[in-house]
């Protein structure tokens, strides 16, 4: 789907091309005298071809600059998340569009009786097909993050075919269990959706999601991961997932140093192993809160960091993609504006590809109904980024003489009939009535959401062929009689 | 460094483990023992009234969690000094209780396990953190040689989970069981999931391990102490 690309994309950051020079040149020198523990040989291997040293009995990696250059030099500037047999759902990532992508959550808000209950399998079909209804949601996450009415052996399998069998929507991917057979079967399952292996490496649908472990470790399982991206041609989205204050420094320079350092080691590691392979930067590095310990994503900081990430991006011509979030456990005022202000930070930031819509509370709740809400604030968003457009029908000149002095008006001129569609924003569920009006009856708005969301849920049909569907459920067969027996 | 044994020294002891400074503090502890300090005393009215303090205002939202975790780690390293003298002269100090606290086999999380440590030991307890990615064996030898009245399991991960219940059962076959309390926590743990496995709690954050353990272990505090 095409996603918002107003003059306003990439517009604003928190840092200038000077800084990032000193940001890059303190993550290079983080790699060149610290460098990376690295457990696994796979990537060890990865990066001695790349150029590096290794140290400590092969556990300690250090990279030269020249070898991160080089690899951040064979990174596409651009490349695309494709519709699932449907172009029009393509999402070009790294080409000045910002797209909305699902996020997840363990529980849900249930949107007939109102409970928090945990999520089931029925809820990752509903979040699909909610997702694949709504316009301005361009992508998905995990609908849910596990489906607590099913084995945990099997879980991310069940969970991805329900997934492929209701939206052709292109999608993220973030280690889910850690299962055995995770990273195989999900991959098969995407091959099937795309509709073959090399359609799928023609065409991919999934970003698929890598992270080192901060401080500065490479991670086994994120290695198992990009090796399966990477061989299926899955582009990456590299993520260094530090939390400030306790796996990262407790300055936002100092995060966004060592977030650099340890995304320019994934740089390297997937370069040396697939030269050329499309990746995006993602910003995901809370600071942590200093009360709680849990990662806080509703804040300024991270939001900022964000746009600093951003900014490297734009730096390095590499794409960028970034999780939303707010921290609030229920859907209010804080999830509004603490949602509303980071995403039209990141998308003046230029992030591509932001993951936020529908939940809450650090991948801890989803709701249908917010879903719809967010949808809206999308909407919004995008039309923030149009900015003003300057051209001479636009400057109205020729109406303005023509209409004032009063007693003028524009109301029945056709220069405001031609416009006035694109120029004014009309929302679909925000309130615009009048305040008597609305004071002698009126529907809430979450109760115009919830009822939006029912109708969804009642109307929607998955647009993935029935053929298709079958193929998936056996594959899942398969999967559930190796692993239940 | 040439002191007195008196009610000033007691406070700089307490107000070492409030700043966090650990050289002044083993400074300080090996300064009072030269001087002939009773180990008792300089862990109750020094250490202890010094993390008590620091527990108190991070409850109260005075202080936050790098100021808790310095402090307690400042305490671990006093404590550990007098605790020799201590044992040497076959007395015993005052402890809520000891509690061997990990992340579990599979997962290497470590901030949560770590938060409620900090917030144990700000609270009373002698905390003996063993690490992450923790086996059954490790689990139990800690266990063993502590003599630890409870367990504290944490992870963040959702397949490693049935690793906690590996353990319970393994306490329960070599008989440990009866006799050490266990708490689990972290992001996938449900208090379904601790009755299924036989936790004896879960601590849903650091303030409530504390409030699990105290009534475990039969603590009483005067009212908004934990």
């Amino acid at each position: 789907m095409k996603g918002f690309d107003g003059k306003l994309v990439g517009s604003v950051y928190p840092i200038t091309t000077e800084e990032c020079e000193s940001v890059h040149a303190a993550a290079i020198r983080v790699l060149e005298q610290g460098g990376l523990r690295c457990d696994d040989e796979r990537a060890a291997k990865m990066f001695e071809d790349a150029g590096c040293t290794l140290e400590n009995n092969r556990e300690l990696v250090k990279f030269p600059e020249n070898v991160v250059m080089d690899a951040l030099g064979q990174c596409p500037g651009s490349f695309t998340l494709h519709g699932r047999n449907d172009p029009d759902l393509d999402c070009s990532i790294g080409t000045g569009e910002v797209h909305f992508c699902t996020v997840t959550g363990r529980y849900i808000d249930d949107i007939h009786s109102g409970e928090r209950r945990k999520a089931t399998r029925q809820d990752a079909i509903d979040g699909t097909l909610m997702a694949d209804a709504l316009e301005n949601v361009h992508g998905l996450y995990k609908p849910v993050m596990w489906l607590y009415d099913e084995e945990m052996i099997c879980n991310s399998q069940i969970l991805t075919t329900e997934w492929m069998k209701h939206t052709n929507k292109p999608g993220t991917w973030v280690y889910n269990t850690g299962a055995e057979h995770e990273v195989s079967d999900l991959i098969k399952m995407w091959q099937m959706a795309a509709g073959g292996e090399e359609e799928m490496r023609r065409k991919p649908h999934m970003l698929g999601h890598v992270v080192v472990n901060p401080p500065r470790v490479i991670d086994v399982h994120y290695t198992d991961w990009l090796i399966g991206f990477c061989d299926s041609g899955t582009p990456l989205s590299i993520e260094s997932a530090l939390m400030g204050g306790a796996t990262g420094p407790a300055t936002r320079a100092g995060m966004l140093v060592q977030c650099m350092a340890e995304m320019y080691a994934l740089v390297v590691q997937s370069q040396s192993y697939k030269p050329g392979h499309p990746l995006a930067f993602c910003s995901f590095s809370p600071a942590m809160d200093m009360r709680t310990g849990l990662w806080a994503t509703g804040t300024p900081e991270y939001g900022i960091n964000g746009g600093g990430i951003a900014a490297m991006a734009k730096y390095h011509d590499v794409p960028i993609v970034g999780f939303g979030m707010s921290d609030s456990c229920e859907f209010d005022q804080q999830t509004a504006h603490e949602k509303a202000l980071k995403n039209y930070n990141y998308a003046l930031a230029g992030v591509n590809w932001i993951i936020d819509i529908g939940g809450t509370a650090g991948f801890n709740l989803v709701s249908w109904p917010e879903m719809v809400l967010e949808n809206e604030m999308a909407a919004y968003i995008g039309e923030y980024l149009k900015g003003i457009q300057i051209d001479e029908d636009r400057l109205s000149v020729d109406t303005i003489l023509k209409v004032g002095p009063l007693p003028g008006s524009y109301m029945k001129e056709k220069h405001t009939r031609k416009w006035f569609r694109e120029e004014f924003f009309m929302p679909t569920l925000n309130n615009k009535e009048f305040f008597e009006s609305w004071q002698r009856g009126h529907v809430e708005l979450q109760e115009k959401a919830k009822q939006e969301a029912i109708g969804i849920l009642e109307n929607h049909q998955s647009p993935v062929a029935p053929e298709l569907q079958q193929e998936l459920d056996s594959y899942l067969d398969f999967c559930l009689k190796r692993d239940l027996g | 460094m040439a002191i007195e044994i008196n009610d000033e020294y007691f406070e700089k002891l307490a107000q070492a483990v409030i700043d966090g400074e650990e050289e002044e503090c083993v400074e300080l502890v090996n300064a009072g023992l030269e001087a002939g300090v009773d180990p008792l005393e300089a862990v109750e009215k020094g250490l202890g009234r010094g993390i008590g303090k620091v527990g108190e205002d991070f409850g109260a939202g005075i202080i936050f969690l790098p100021e808790l975790a310095m402090a307690a780690d400042v305490m671990k390293q006093g404590t550990a000094i007098l605790d020799e003298r201590i044992k040497a002269s076959g007395a015993d100090r005052l402890s809520h209780g000891k509690v061997v606290i990990g992340t579990i086999k599979g997962d290497i999380h470590d901030i949560g396990k770590s938060v409620v440590a900090a917030v144990l030991q700000a609270n009373g307890y002698d905390v003996i953190d063993i690490g992450i990615d923790i086996d059954v064996d490790t689990f139990l030898d800690a266990v063993k040689e502590h003599d630890a009245d409870a367990l504290g399991m944490s992870t963040l991960l959702t397949l490693p989970l049935m690793e906690m219940e590996k353990v319970i059962q393994r306490m329960q076959e070599t008989g440990m069981r009866d006799n050490v309390k266990v708490i689990v926590g972290g992001c996938p743990v449900t208090q379904e999931f601790a009755d299924e496995i036989g936790a004896d709690a879960v601590g849903f954050d650091a303030q409530d391990a504390v409030l699990k353990l105290d009534g475990l272990l039969g603590i009483n505090r005067p009212c908004g102490d934990a």
